[in-house]
């Protein structure tokens, strides 16, 4: 007779074997694919089974796409960051303060994303052109003599939208992170004489800094792959190493040396996301957060 | 059980769902008896398919039309590599490219005795070396026109030519360029007096004057374009006053009531050209329709409505009395002479070292 443990295991492997099969067929298999592309050669339109790594040579000494990749990598981290900084107010407030309309908050907030990413840019381009809502209210106080260019078409510009547009996935992070926290904690803080701010900075932050980590990774990977932003509201400087390895991909048909892009790309976030993980739970906050497992 | 072959493709599932709608609809309708296709699939421009440009044809009972539209040359080249040649039985590649179609083995011949029309190919069309191999033609031009400068007449002092795109501080900041390598280099290499016949045979030297010029551009622009919209919208907003442009956003804005112009420069203006092909997987009820509809798309009744409507010029001639002085001036064919002075797009043999190029210029 199967003993329970043989039978658990057996629903285990019944329960996991379709997304296995899924992530193997739609995930791993595409992304293994390119990294063979990616030792071939191309020859006129065809690709040549020619097995070198000539062209992770090409990424790694080529001074562009290596500026792109680190240039990538800043952005994703700056709008990670302040979105951050932006959304955990709003997401305090929301879990901590409101009470009737919480719901209705909520669904204020995600309203923009039902609304399609060139709509929003080009909402933007209203609000920051050179003959935009803002260079008029800034020339009509008497603040400028001349519109602002600088507004649009310029980094600043590029990293202002994609604050925009992913603040919401930061938001949710850390309202379900601050939705998760024990209330009694607060109490008890609070009994123990410990202020507003004190209980903030010692209780609320920390255990809500996991939500904080996972919306700033979720925005550190969509701004990275995030072409149609910077391209549109980027100006001149909008290129990004996605739309590099889409014209190799597309006008160059340039398989292999995209691919060797796309897996250095890859293979940068996976260490740097793994350095951050490991010096985190290395850190005493998040030994201390193992510990309360 | 119904055998329906080892693959089901998606044009068969189409024709399926089709067959089976059909049925429900009219269980007593009679099929025809001869082997006729039942639509014949076009994978083309969304401005070439207009429903009343097609109209005359489907009223003379041609074969109805499947359309399906792309976004770039590009897509549809990507398309066709990675397997949907079986879902078309027309597509329309820039015939700059056709070779790179013709080598991958992605078209067959045409049958030009079912094409009456191609007799009146414009002759630059008909002596052209492209979309032609081993004697057999695989693309058929269809439609062409240039690229010119267009500007806001309003803002500038006097016609803009390509050196306004790259010197000067007079109009720093209100330029653009398309996001094209190949029409953004031939462009700096007319302006470094490249000669023309070595413009798309550029080797390392000759590239690297252009990046030169191309830096010194980039910065003078408000921003690279990317689609015709986009551009038509940044004159529109006062954004840009002078581009490397497409016709359209002239003739749009000035019906808008905007002071619009048009500068051909002489440096040379590029000409473009897209051609018509029929896939090789297409199957030979659909190769026939898609004849019959390529003869049609070089006739006159679609050559004076796209003059028109585009307003773009068919590849032959035989519209061309049909249309009015103002008309032919719109679609360039009132001075033939001129076509000579344009620069026809190439697809140069080391086109990945110009994309690699362009990228270093936008990364700089």
């Amino acid at each position: 007779m199967a003993s329970l443990e043989d039978t658990r295991r057996k629903e285990f492997a019944v329960l996991a074997t379709p997304a296995v099969l899924f992530v193997g067929a739609f995930c791993i298999a595409p992304l293994a694919l390119l990294f063979l592309y990616s030792f071939y050669r191309v020859d006129f339109v065809a690709m040549v089974p020619d097995l070198n790594l000539r062209n992770y040579a090409t990424v790694v000494t080529s001074e562009t796409y290596r500026t792109l990749i680190g240039k990538a990598m800043l952005h994703g981290a700056l709008v990670a960051g302040f979105t951050a900084v932006l959304a955990y107010p709003l997401a305090f407030f929301i879990a901590m303060r409101v009470k009737v309309y919480k719901a209705a908050l909520l669904t204020a907030l995600l309203i923009p994303l039902y609304t399609g990413d060139l709509v929003r840019i080009f909402a933007w381009r209203v609000v920051l052109g050179a003959e935009g809502i803002l260079n008029t209210f800034l020339l009509w106080i008497g603040a400028t003599e001349q519109p602002i260019m600088a507004l649009l078409f310029s980094t600043g510009a590029s990293l202002l939208v994609l604050t925009y547009n992913y603040l919401p996935f930061m938001v949710l992070a850390i309202w379900i992170a601050l939705e998760l926290l024990d209330r009694s904690l607060l109490e008890a803080a609070a009994d123990l004489g410990a202020g507003r701010f004190r209980t903030f900075r010692h209780v609320v932050l920390p255990l809500t800094l996991p939500g904080v980590l996972v919306g700033a990774l979720m925005v550190f990977a969509l701004v990275i792959g995030d072409y149609l932003t910077p391209q549109l509201i980027g100006g001149s400087s909008g290129v990004t190493v996605i739309s590099a390895i889409h014209d190799l991909f597309g006008a160059a048909f340039d398989w292999p040396l995209g691919g060797a892009i796309a897996w250095v790309l890859m293979a940068v976030l996976v260490t740097l996301i793994a350095a951050l993980a490991t010096l985190a739970l290395r850190s005493r906050l998040g030994r201390a957060l193992l510990r309360t497992r | 059980m119904a055998d329906f072959g080892t693959s089901l493709d998606r044009r068969r599932f189409l024709k399926l769902c089709a067959a089976a709608s059909a049925v429900t609809a009219l269980p007593l309708a009679t099929r025809p008896a001869q082997a006729k296709a039942s639509a014949v699939y076009w994978l083309t421009w969304e401005n070439l398919a207009k429903a009343e440009y097609l109209a005359p044809y489907l009223a003379a009972g041609g074969v109805p039309i499947t359309k399906g539209f792309i976004g770039s040359d590009d897509e549809q080249f990507a398309k066709l590599r990675a397997g949907g040649g079986s879902e078309w039985d027309l597509i329309t590649p820039g015939i700059d490219k056709a070779e790179l179609y013709i080598a991958s083995n992605l078209l067959q011949p045409l049958d030009l005795s079912k094409i009456p029309n191609a007799a009146h190919l414009y002759a630059p069309f008909k002596t052209s070396p492209l979309g032609k191999k081993d004697g057999k033609t695989y693309n058929i031009p269809f439609y062409w026109g240039i690229n010119p400068i267009v500007y806001r007449a309003d803002l500038m002092d006097k016609e803009p030519d390509w050196s306004t795109l790259f010197e000067g501080e007079k109009y720093k900041g209100r330029l653009a360029m398309r996001d094209y390598a190949l029409e953004g280099i031939v462009i700096s290499a007319l302006y470094v007096g490249i000669p023309r016949d070595k413009l798309f045979k550029m080797g390392a030297k000759e590239l690297a004057e252009c990046k030169k010029a191309l830096l010194a551009q980039k910065k003078l622009l408000r921003t690279y374009w990317n689609s015709i919209g986009d551009l038509t919208n940044l004159f529109a907003s006062g954004e840009v006053v002078c581009a490397f442009s497409w016709v359209p956003p002239y003739y749009d804005l000035k019906a808008r009531g905007l002071n619009m112009g048009m500068a051909k420069p002489k440096q040379g203006v590029i000409g473009w050209c897209d051609s018509l092909a029929i896939p090789a997987q297409s199957k030979p009820e659909g190769v026939e329709a898609a004849h019959a509809l390529i003869n049609y798309l070089l006739g006159p009744e679609y050559g004076k409505l796209l003059a028109v409507g585009g307003p773009y010029a068919q590849s032959t001639d035989i519209a061309r009395s049909s249309l009015t002085d103002e008309q032919q001036e719109r679609i360039f064919v009132k001075d033939l002479g001129v076509m000579d002075s344009f620069v026809w797009k190439e697809n140069p043999a080391n086109y990945g070292d110009w994309v690699r190029l362009w990228n270093e210029v936008k990364a700089s």
